[in-house]
């Protein structure tokens, strides 16, 4: 726990010591902020049954800026040190390579929270300085927190492996857009008529982001995101501890 | 210290490391020499549990290397090639943080980093980051890191490559000076630094174990002649024939260089010192001196011979194979 904590906090230590995470939060949230002024401007002009929660976490626009902060802060994790060999002195520290994994993989989730921080208070400035009738119900802004805060586990969790696979920034960064992507679109495909039948749309369904965060944005805690989200973090995260170990007896 | 019993790795169709055994005792400063690609960082890199081995067993201060992993890398300090830092952090920063992931309380380590940096030198630049280091200082904050936590065990590879030749003396002196708290094992394949630190040698090609003795008896035990460099004036054809009946001598051969002086180098036999006869020689033919010498041979040429040798064998059994 203690070898943890020293891991976890150089971890965040670097992500604030570079100048990239700092671009990254800001670029995300003047995209957003500009996705935000927009959609007030449509839902101004037309009249719309959903809430500015649902309206905002529906939008394409939205995903973009998500499909590229993966890769951005996850691409360094472990492609980095291998590439500069300080994996070598680390990993002949007294530490377990769990605790590696544990620690660059928390932090990092922990930096993507920070950075969809800015994005969640929209709403209550947005109120407090209109000083307009809520546009949403304050069970729907906690369903997106949870929502998001899954979503982004899980796609940490995918670029914390494609980062293990290899020693190139760029090739991790590059899996981790396309696994990242390809997953979202997933729940498109019924609608671009790539499948049909009830049985697969059903299946996909279960796949599909933009569902989750349907239910959740209106505030509908469903147990079924939850639970695989959470299950998919969990074996993406082994997997790239076995990829470490299984480093060591490489032939 | 250190117990190697027939340590093994293999790599896709290739064996780096073919069941090597070696010791090393309390104490002791052990070079590990090779030609590059000997399997040198290999070997350093399984006892140090970056690598696990494809068969044989090692023990690093009375831990197995496989099943006492952490407690193994608890006793040891280990410096890899080419020393990879953090090149943000700065030089103290890294040192504390090296210093608490190997296990020691943050105001432990704190009086542990400023001494290390002052064993290393490097108390000057504690507040640099570490990307605008010299080369020479890098290697000292990698060193400052090996041993930041007083392990028993120091293991460096190749700790002085790429430094000038006043930052190798500087290094080397360092090393002398560990060498009296901790057990040193040491990779390299510059070999005067292994003449001048090492109190013995393990010498690997291959893949294999070529030799493992002091330097002295490694010198010693080279069968070459004996060189002897003479340099004099006088009858030059005389002292040829002359030199030539002397017992012992083997070989002569001489160059003519300006003012009437020549230079002559006298192969010998090497468990005869024929000096005292060469210098009899030339005294009673009453010719000049200015310089009688015997040109010792160093690691260098025990190394090369046996590397070469164990060449020529191994071309001799692939013959006689196939």
């Amino acid at each position: 726990m203690r070898t943890f904590s020293i891991l976890f906090q150089k971890e965040l230590r670097s992500f604030f010591l570079s100048p990239l995470a700092w671009i990254v939060m800001a670029l995300f949230t003047f995209l957003n902020g500009w996705l935000f002024s927009s959609m007030v401007n449509a839902m101004r002009l037309r009249v719309s049954p959903r809430s500015l929660v649902y309206n905002l976490f529906d939008s394409g626009w939205f995903w973009m800026g998500f499909f590229i902060l993966f890769p951005l802060i996850t691409m360094r994790l472990f492609a980095e040190e291998r590439k500069m060999g300080t994996i070598e002195g680390l990993l002949t520290a007294p530490v377990r390579t769990s605790e590696v994994v544990l620690a660059k993989y928390l932090a990092t989730v922990v930096v993507y929270l920070l950075i969809v921080t800015p994005v969640l208070f929209f709403f209550p400035l947005f109120q407090w300085i209109t000083g307009e009738q809520a546009a949403f119900q304050p069970g729907a802004l906690w369903g997106s927190v949870l929502g998001l805060s899954l979503v982004g586990m899980f796609h940490v969790a995918i670029g914390t492996l494609a980062s293990a696979l290899t020693a190139n920034q760029l090739i991790a960064a590059m899996l981790t857009f396309v696994f990242v992507m390809l997953h979202y679109f997933l729940g498109f495909m019924e609608r671009f008529g790539l499948v049909s039948g009830s049985t697969w749309s059903d299946a996909l369904s279960y796949f599909s982001t933009i569902e989750h965060m349907h239910s959740l944005s209106e505030g509908l805690i469903d147990s079924r995101p939850i639970i695989y989200y959470l299950s998919f973090s969990v074996l993406l995260i082994s997997i790239t501890h076995h990829v470490l170990e299984s480093r060591k007896w490489r032939t | 210290m250190i117990e190697v019993k027939n340590l093994t790795k293999k790599y896709a169709g290739r064996t780096a490391v073919d069941s090597i055994s070696f010791e090393v005792g309390k104490g002791e400063i052990v070079g590990f020499l090779g030609p590059n690609g000997a399997g040198k960082s290999t070997t350093l890199r399984m006892l140090t549990c970056f690598l696990s081995a494809t068969d044989g067993t090692a023990s690093v201060a009375g831990y197995d290397i496989y099943d006492d992993s952490i407690e193994v890398r608890k006793h040891v300090g280990y410096m890899p090639e080419n020393v990879p830092l953090y090149p943000d952090m700065r030089v103290i920063e890294y040192l504390q943080f090296r210093a608490r992931l190997k296990g020691m309380r943050a105001r432990e380590a704190k009086r542990a980093v400023e001494e290390a940096m002052d064993i290393c030198s490097l108390t000057e630049r504690k507040k640099s980051i570490i990307s605008t280091l010299s080369k020479g200082y890098k290697q000292r904050v990698g060193l400052a890191d090996a041993l930041v936590n007083k392990p028993e065990l120091l293991i460096l590879d190749e700790p002085t490559n790429g430094l000038d030749p006043n930052q190798i003396r500087q290094s080397r002196e360092l090393i002398k000076h560990l060498g009296e708290r901790h057990t040193i094992l040491i990779s390299t394949h510059i070999l005067s630094e292994v003449e001048m630190t090492c109190g013995r040698v393990v010498i690997i090609d291959r893949g294999k174990i070529r030799a493992s003795d002091t330097p002295q008896n490694l010198i010693r035990r080279l069968r070459r002649p004996g060189e002897i460099i003479l340099e004099m004036k006088g009858d030059a054809g005389a002292a040829e024939s002359g030199l030539k009946k002397i017992d012992g001598i083997e070989a002569v051969s001489s160059t003519q260089v300006y003012g009437g002086w020549s230079v002559f180098n006298l192969k010998t036999d090497p468990s005869i010192d024929v000096r005292e006869d060469v210098f009899s020689l030339v005294q009673s033919s009453g010719w000049k001196i200015r310089e009688l010498a015997s040109r010792a041979a160093s690691l260098e040429d025990a190394f090369v011979d046996l590397v070469r040798k164990t060449e020529a064998e191994e071309k001799e059994t692939e013959e006689t194979a196939s």
